[in-house]
């Protein structure tokens, strides 16, 4: 009975909407898309300047 | 005595309903594309090789610290573009991202690009872009915008730099071609920027930003426009006789000056109301397909110059 009373609580904390769900996913795959895009960069540079890629002219 | 029952208030967090596309706003495509463009010019024209993938995160960085600049921009000035009806529809008076989410997006894409700018390409290239991000921000924005009406002449200088930055990172160093595409673009700004002030003009009175023709009037506004136009077309074609660029460029540049210089004392004559709105419209759209076909010849020349030894 009480487990039954425990399930029937709102959840605790902020619950977001349907829109609000969907807009964060959206932000968390962009930003995963451009994190990607950074190490992709990072390597294809590293692969093209090779033992070079170390030295930083100013 | 009050009693406050800290369990009563109920705290209610704003979470944020924006999507990817309002943050895509915030890098004012349309201006990054320009950014791209000049930017793509000052790479090709750049002596020597430059390995594409070192030329294409050249770009990207370079697009990536104008959309940070279009961000942070946004974020300082929210309060006037609710005001003016051009820009009432942007990500924060539409209330979609807050100031405080556009700056901290527009600081991290401008540290990002910088830093890998730096690290991938070059530091002098990183620096001025840098610098870039910091004259559109704090110079234009924050002090000269809202402050006088010489504000885009001087911060024009920092829509002019992108082609400079793409030499720097093509080649480690300055050279006068790339000042030269700067002048261009520096004296291109004030003439298409007036016109679009002269028929917005009541939007940036409304908003208090000092325009030209909001402080000096439509005429003072008119024979600036008309003086300006004529240093820009001089120093367009400058570069052809000073033997930077070719034949093909110096007649473009002619041929354009001449289309700039019409719409200049078109707008410069024409006073009735109607007449003179559609004279600083044409201006406004002529001077957009001005910068891009002179830059496009100059992008031309490089593609035949090396597509012709193939050929022949």
């Amino acid at each position: 009975m009480a487990g039954l009373m425990a399930d029937q609580r709102p959840p605790d904390g902020i619950v977001l909407t349907e829109a609000q769900k969907k807009s964060q996913r959206q932000r968390s795959i962009a930003i995963a898309l451009a994190l990607g895009v950074l190490v992709v960069l990072f390597f294809a540079v590293t692969m093209v300047k090779g033992p070079a890629v170390l030295v930083r002219p100013m | 005595m009050t009693v406050v029952d800290h369990n009563a208030i109920e705290l209610s967090p704003r979470i944020s309903e924006a999507e990817v596309s309002d943050y895509l706003a915030l890098l004012k495509p349309r201006v990054m594309s320009l950014v791209i463009f000049t930017a793509l010019v000052g790479l090709a024209i750049a002596p020597g090789h430059f390995h594409p993938v070192l030329a294409f995160t050249s770009l990207l960085c370079i697009a990536v610290g104008a959309g940070a600049s279009g961000a942070l921009n946004m974020a300082l000035e929210s309060d006037i573009d609710a005001l003016m009806s051009r820009t009432a529809n942007r990500p924060i008076p539409r209330g979609r991202v807050t100031r405080q989410e556009a700056l901290a997006f527009g600081l991290i894409l401008s540290f990002f690009s910088v830093l890998t700018l730096g690290i991938l390409v070059n530091w002098f290239a990183g620096a001025l872009l840098a610098f870039t991000i910091f004259f559109y921000v704090v110079i234009y924005t924050m002090m000269l915008k809202r402050w006088t009406a010489q504000n885009i002449v001087i911060g024009g200088a920092a829509g002019a730099l992108p082609p400079v930055v793409a030499w720097v990172a093509a080649t480690g160093s300055i050279a006068v071609e790339p000042v030269l595409l700067f002048l261009v673009i520096f004296f291109w700004t004030p003439p298409h920027f007036w016109a679009l002030a002269l028929f917005r003009s009541d939007d940036y009175a409304r908003a208090g930003v000092p325009m030209l023709p909001v402080v000096a009037g439509p005429d003072a506004t008119r024979l600036q426009i008309l003086l300006y136009t004529i240093v820009l077309v001089a120093v367009a074609v400058a570069p052809w006789p000073l033997g930077y660029f070719d034949a093909v460029y110096g007649i473009a540049s002619l041929l354009l000056g001449a289309g700039m210089m019409v719409c200049a004392v078109d707008v410069y004559r024409r006073r009735e109301r109607t007449e003179s709105l559609r004279a600083t419209r044409k201006m406004f759209g002529f001077s957009i397909l001005y910068l891009f076909a002179l830059f496009s010849t100059l992008l031309l020349e490089v593609v035949v110059r090396a597509v012709a030894p193939l050929v022949w």
